[in-house]
């Protein structure tokens, strides 16, 4: 749709040729290297395996053959020091609190957050329990997706969104120190969520 | 045979195996529960691993707070007797309800109760005497402590919606 290109943020699904257009223009009007830098990141957020609860399933069709999120150029990847995205699979519990955040700072920057689930955004079923944590207490989410589960669809359309986030707001280019981040603060758990752990 | 049949014939030779063990016995579509007192628990134990009830399929308590006792049951089956596998065993006993309730550990005479003695120890702050390792397992250590599935631990009430 040539009318809807104009808008901005735009988000070129699937059509390479408008992408590498995009991305010649980029090149030959000398923007600045930020603005690529935008690009190529949100064509390439790798999310870390981190698979808390049962919505890892939606998040595993989502990479499957038949919704392929890997031609948004996400791939699932084992390592959290290989990955730049950490998409948040339902629940987090107190412990399992501990390895979001210990993944989360072993993340090299710039890095994004994606809660998914009705757990990680107010608890879910497990509303009112003893046990839980809000992800978004121990680390910052960008994006989040109603749903119990969410369908694929709807993890592939957070990743777009995400992709727009990016683009719109530049925030790779600017985001030149790890502690600080362009436009809204660094979450810092309020307790140590491994102190149980550490003694 | 009739489920019930088998039933009857466990329930004969539990009888006949414990003895005067056995301070109550119910049977109810393939399950038995046999009550038993703490202090026989291990005897009755063995001897009903002697039977051919080689492991533990849950351990459970259920917190009786108007009668001020826990139930402590063992699920007991068995892999190896094609007969005996057909139905489950409760080996139940009933303790007073304190804050620090013992009961003697089963983990000696069925391996497979040594995690879930852990996992009771946790929620209800049940004590097994002779456990080898007795410290929370699926909780953080300050969670466990407060022993959340005790009927009196009450849940921080949070609001529907938020400000």
């Amino acid at each position: 749709m040539p009318g809807s290109q104009k808008a901005k943020g735009r988000v070129y699904v699937g059509n390479v040729d408008v992408a590498a257009k995009r991305a010649r223009e980029i090149l030959m009007k000398k923007a600045k290297v930020g603005k690529l830098v935008d690009w190529a990141t949100a064509f390439s957020l790798w999310p870390v395996h981190l698979t808390t609860s049962c919505c890892g399933c939606e998040f595993a069709a989502t990479w499957s053959p038949r919704f392929d999120a890997e031609r948004y150029g996400a791939l699932p990847w084992v390592g959290a020091r290989q990955t730049n995205m950490i998409l948040i699979e339902g629940t987090v519990t107190r412990k399992m609190a501990c390895a979001l955040r210990v993944t989360w700072e072993q993340m090299p920057y710039p890095k994004f957050a994606i809660a998914m689930g009705a757990c990680a955004l107010d608890g879910g079923i497990f509303y009112n329990s003893y046990n839980i944590v809000r992800p978004w207490e121990v680390i910052p989410v960008d994006v989040f997706i109603p749903g119990c589960p969410p369908r694929p669809e709807a993890v592939a359309r957070a990743i777009l969104e995400l992709q727009r986030i990016i683009r719109e707001k530049d925030l790779v280019g600017s985001w030149i120190a790890e502690g600080k981040r362009p436009d809204k603060p660094i979450v810092k758990p309020k307790e140590d969520p491994c102190a149980w752990w550490r003694g | 045979m009739s489920n019930s049949n088998i039933t009857q014939e466990v329930v004969e030779r539990i009888k006949s195996t414990l003895g005067d063990l056995v301070k109550g016995i119910e049977e109810h579509k393939g399950f038995v529960t046999v009550y038993v007192d703490p202090e026989n628990l291990v005897k009755a134990a063995s001897l009903l691993k002697s039977m051919g009830f080689d492991h533990v399929k849950s351990v459970t308590v259920v917190d009786r707070i108007k009668e001020k006792v826990f139930h402590v049951g063992y699920h007991v089956s068995s892999f190896s007797d094609p007969e005996l596998a057909k139905v489950v065993v409760e080996l139940a006993t009933i303790i007073s309800r304190e804050d620090d309730a013992k009961v003697p550990s089963l983990t000696g005479v069925w391996t497979s109760a040594e995690f879930q003695e852990r996992e009771a120890y946790e929620f209800f702050g049940i004590i097994f005497e002779g456990h080898p390792d007795l410290r929370p397992i699926l909780l953080a250590p300050d969670v466990a402590e407060k022993r959340p599935l005790r009927k009196d631990f009450v849940v921080k009430e949070e609001g529907i919606y938020r400000e």
